[in-house]
């Protein structure tokens, strides 16, 4: 039986769309979010709490990915309509009118308007006529563009606040004044349709919770679906009054404006959360039940890159309210279980409640990854200069889906390019070339041969990467004109600070700051790469470069000593003056060029973010052995982390290299770090000296893993890729990689998680 | 000058807080259970991982002395040849050869020894002299501690006491605390288990505790080998007798050194002793505190 799909939701859409062609762009989105909502709403599942559930169509409109690859904006999901038509499994009549919203979509989609406006310089570095919709980074490029608007903060507070009601009240107000200036009004009822859909959706909720409810044999089960009926008849005509009421809200909203984060929840909720629980109409425990089943939703809708919840941290109007709402969350995470969602965020100052901290650490000693740590007292001045925004703003900073660092509802910056810093050192060494694939990448810098001296390279190193900067951040100043023409993206620009008063979209100059970044991939590898370089080849003169090239080109096989060599080189997260030297100078170079790039473009901001996720694995399949050591294809290092093993010193010295690259000119760098067990469960007042120590030092953010079972699996697997695994044991000097194995075995043997 | 063979930083169980053990190179004891077996000798040697090398000959062709012997299924060294120069160790690309025994100056290990002041600050931590034996390297230790007094960091000694009392009278001002071990009771076992006499390591004790030096007292236990109710009785007496120690820890056994002392050409002769499990520690533990000792600790 082949799969069935029914696409008269997108037939739906696109002929609205189609409708509303000439229509004020206000008025097509709006008509468009009618016909999507609440079609893609799908069912409460039993154990819901709140009701929001997803499913995106195949043709719809979402700031962000929605679905996956699929693009952003007005998307249309072309791999899986065309498999769905080839294998006739969409009833009859929507066949021939399928093929005819793909050949429309072709052009029109927000990705297709933005590669169309391609200018002659994109064209041969974005690879413009080789877009492939399959996974983009399968691709060997230098730069790539991305296409989402992440990082979607609204302003919850205010939703909460004014609720629907106040919402329409206010945009009937700003309706009002601009007809009466003679102005576009359009933006405004555009606004007011999609408040109604909003508000429809609640209702159509509460129907099918009653529904259910009618239908549920078990009491508890029935009275728990009334309850959620009620709660969205109630957000549907008045502001929420419960903290139950806020959540669900707050929940709904985020799914249908398409965004992936939640944003500073304990400010939005800490009031509600603690009003309840003084009112005695809420217990702890109901609290923790709902959160749950907001942790079971996220899981079930986010993907493992985003859903932050953020908590603590400065500029938080009512902080004790805040606090015990933060101690609500973590208290979630510890008893939802070990999940890949929310990426829970705890901010924090010096001064803030010792409660938040103690409670974070007593979750990260349990095994679980969250919270990440962000150090409020080294990022806010970061932030105040990085992004170029007052400090009361500044105290707003967010970490979007990754890690990198927005304004909170005021300030926008998404990610739109990935550079790869060891594809593009790959081609420098290759007069622009791209060994593998042979095609030319990058500017004719001259061949390795040709470089007299380590400043040769560095110099050829450097016209390479500000070529791709300058490249990615004019694409990203083009998505955004393209993006603010196409859809003022409704939802999301009636809770964005300035739009209103300024009767502007979100992308189309109505918020505050619209800034930028760009990811680099490969930072560590790359530096590694050139301290190797300049010592064997420029220093050393242990080879020259046809060898240290015919090393890398035969992937080693045959040059063991020569890898050998590079590998024995020094390496960053060693606290050697050398190895994290270079890494500084790369870094300064980098950040301080893309953050320059706001001088050629209109964004407020264009930083780099130096972050987590797989890309530093998918971006290293296409690049060949490189100088560290690496052999072809294998992962480059995460983040700013040191490549994987290489850091051999011992957690005092990796955080001491850790905190020697500027955290105030770039948007975000991530940190992973792992500690053994013993240090939290025998050794406390130590492993919270070290976190005092970096964050001291000027750390700006921690990711924390406990060494549990499975890593030290891996480790007698790949012994090479932890080398900073110590066994910790009186008067005994060793590393586990150096332990015979069947010590390793029976060490392994003896630990149990 | 001075030979070490390792620097480990960021240790947890080498006294307070967090520290950097710098191991000193060669003593002069020779105790049968000792998991850090390449530090018996005050010289360079090679120690070479059989699990890691694929017999490809190439540190045989680089070796001048023709130590190296690598042929069907085998590879040892001829440690009479082989005079540590390290040519094997580079020619090497599998990591199985490495050297241990690295000459160094005060002045550059210093560096390192700082680059942790923060987190020995927050900690309450510093540096640990082991090895090794670090009196057997009197004027390199003395220059170490000199310097890190001077630069504020707090300073451990880890030794066996087994040196002359006058050697104690130097270092004792620049030690903030003493790792004294307590090995074996009888001097006759002692020299049996550990290759001398114990009648210096007390009265040095006695010496420096005498002296008000902050000690804690170390000690090793082997199931079988140094285990007896009488050695445990005498931890305990020790514990009577100088009520002003730091503690007294034990260190029972644990196999995780075994794989070392094949590697640099000695006999391993505890192999398949297993790592001391916790209800032999228990009972260890109950017996010192019958014999009236409740301050007892594991280290």
């Amino acid at each position: 039986m082949p799969e069935t799909a029914d696409l008269s939701m997108e037939l739906r859409f696109t002929e609205a769309y189609r409708r509303h062609y000439h229509a004020p762009i206000a008025i097509r989105e709006a008509m468009c979010l009618r016909e999507q909502f609440p079609s893609v709403l799908t069912a409460i599942q039993p154990g819901d709490l709140l009701a929001g559930r997803i499913q995106w169509g195949l043709v719809g409109f979402s700031p962000h990915n929605n679905p996956p690859e699929s693009g952003y904006g007005y998307y249309c999901d072309e791999r899986k309509i065309i498999r769905a038509l080839e294998k006739s499994s969409v009833p009859f009549d929507q066949r021939e009118r399928g093929f005819d919203m793909l050949h429309f979509w072709k052009k029109e989609t927000s990705q297709a308007l933005v590669e169309a406006a391609f200018d002659d310089r994109m064209k041969p570095y974005l690879f413009r006529d080789e877009l492939e919709p399959l996974p983009f980074n399968y691709k060997p490029m230098v730069a790539q563009p991305i296409y989402r608007m992440a990082g979607v903060f609204v302003n919850y507070t205010k939703l909460l606040n004014l609720g629907i009601p106040g919402l329409v009240e206010e945009l009937q107000s700003h309706q009002k004044a601009a007809l009466d200036n003679g102005q576009d009004a359009s933006l405004y009822e555009g606004m007011l349709i999609a408040l109604q859909v909003f508000a429809d959706s609640c209702q159509y909720y509460a129907r099918h919770a009653q529904e259910l409810a009618d239908h549920a044999a078990e009491p508890a089960a029935k009275a728990g679906l009334q309850q959620i009926s009620i709660c969205l008849q109630n957000i549907s005509c008045q502001p929420p009054e419960t903290f139950r009421e806020a959540l669900q809200m707050s929940w709904l909203y985020t799914l249908m404006c398409g965004t992936l984060e939640m944003g500073r929840m304990d400010v939005y909720l800490g009031d509600f959360y603690v009003r309840d629980l003084e009112r005695g109409i809420l217990t702890k425990d109901d609290a923790l039940a709902l959160m749950r089943s907001l942790w079971r939703l996220i899981n079930d809708q986010f993907r493992e890159v985003d859903g932050r919840v953020i908590i603590g941290g400065r500029g938080r109007p009512n902080e004790a309210n805040a606090d015990r709402f933060a101690l609500l969350a973590m208290e979630t995470a510890r008893t939802y279980g070990r999940a890949i969602l929310p990426q829970l965020t705890l901010r924090f100052y010096k001064g803030m409640n010792p409660l938040l901290m103690e409670k974070a650490t007593e979750l990260i000693g349990e095994g679980h990854t969250y919270p990440l740590l962000y150090n409020d007292d080294v990022l806010i001045p970061s932030v105040q200069f990085a992004h170029d925004v007052p400090l009361e703003d500044a105290e707003q900073y967010v970490p979007l889906g990754c890690g990198e660092i927005v304004i909170d509802h005021m300030g926008f910056g998404t990610p739109s390019g990935a550079l790869n810093m060891l594809k593009a050192l790959e081609i420098t060494l290759h007069n622009g070339r791209d060994p593998i694939t042979g095609k030319q990448m990058g500017l004719q810098t001259g061949e390795f041969h040709d470089f007299r001296s380590f400043d040769d390279l560095w110099e050829a190193y450097k016209e390479q990467l500000r070529l791709f900067i300058e490249v990615l951040a004019d694409h990203e100043e083009l998505e955004y004109v393209i993006t603010g023409k196409t859809a003022p993206y409704l939802f999301l620009s009636m809770l964005y600070d300035d739009c209103l008063p300024r009767n502007l979209g979100i992308f189309d100059g109505g918020v505050r700051y619209l800034g930028g970044s760009l990811e680099s991939y490969g930072n560590v590898n790359a530096a590694d790469s050139l301290t190797a370089i300049r010592q064997l080849v420029y220093d050393e003169k242990r080879f020259t470069p046809e060898q240290m090239l015919q090393a890398l080109h035969a992937n080693f096989e045959g040059f063991e000593h020569e890898r050998r060599m590079m590998l024995d080189c020094p390496k960053y997260g060693n606290d050697d003056p050398d190895a994290d030297g270079m890494l500084v100078e790369l870094h300064n170079f980098l950040c301080n060029t893309i953050r320059d790039q706001r001088q050629r473009t209109n964004l407020h901001w264009y930083l780099d973010v130096i972050i987590n996720n797989s890309q530093n694995t998918t971006l290293a399949r296409w690049v060949g052995a490189s100088a560290d050591g690496r052999k072809a294809g294998m992962p480059m290092a995460n983040a700013n982390t040191p490549s994987g093993g290489s850091d051999k010193k011992g957690v005092t010295a990796l955080l001491n290299s850790v905190v020697k690259p500027s955290p105030a000119i770039h948007a975000g760098a991530v940190q992973n770090i792992r500690f053994g067990r013993d240090l939290f469960t025998n050794q406390r007042e130590k492993f919270d000296a070290i976190l005092g120590t970096y964050f001291d030092k000027g750390g700006c953010q921690l990711m924390v893993t406990v060494i549990n079972r499975g890593d030290l699996e891996r480790a007698l697997e790949q012994p090479e890729a932890y080398r900073d695994l110590f066994v910790r044991v009186g008067g005994f000097s060793a590393r586990f990689v150096d332990l015979p194995r069947d010590v390793q075995v029976e060490i392994l043997s003896r630990t149990t998680y | 000058m001075g030979i070490i063979f390792d620097v480990q930083r960021a240790a947890l169980h080498d006294g307070p807080g967090l520290r950097t053990v710098v191991f000193l190179k060669g003593c002069p004891l020779c105790c049968v259970w000792c998991h850090n077996p390449e530090s018996y000798s005050f010289h360079p040697q090679v120690s070479l991982n059989i699990e890691r090398c694929r017999l490809c000959g190439a540190c045989a062709d680089a070796c001048l002395w023709q130590a190296h012997i690598v042929s069907v299924g085998r590879h040892v060294i001829n440690y009479e040849l082989c005079d540590a120069c390290g040519a094997c160790i580079d020619a090497c690309n599998y990591q199985a050869l490495q050297i241990f025994g690295q000459q160094t100056t005060v002045d550059e290990l210093m560096p390192e020894i700082l680059a942790d002041l923060d987190f020995y600050r927050a900690s309450g931590g510093g540096v640990t002299f082991s090895g090794g034996e670090p009196m057997a390297q009197l004027y390199f230790t003395l220059a170490l501690l000199k310097r890190c007094q001077d630069e504020g960091v707090h300073t451990c000694l880890d030794t066996s006491c087994y040196a002359p009392q006058d050697a104690f009278t130097r270092v004792l001002p620049y030690v903030d605390l003493f790792l004294i071990d307590y090995k074996a009771t009888g001097s006759e076992l002692h020299k049996q288990l550990t290759g001398v006499p114990n009648q210096t390591i007390l009265s040095n004790l006695e010496y420096l505790y005498q002296e008000n030096a902050r000690i804690i007292l170390r000690c090793p236990l082997v199931p079988g080998l140094n285990d007896q109710p009488d050695h445990l009785q005498a931890i305990a007496q020790l514990g009577i007798k100088y009520p002003n120690l730091q503690g007294i820890e034990l260190m029972p056994y644990h196999n995780m050194g075994s794989g070392k002392r094949s590697r640099i050409g000695l006999p391993d002769h505890l192999s398949g002793l297993k790592t001391t499990s916790p209800d032999v520690i228990e009972n260890w533990l109950t017996q010192i505190r019958q014999y009236g000792y409740d301050a007892i600790r594991v280290g």
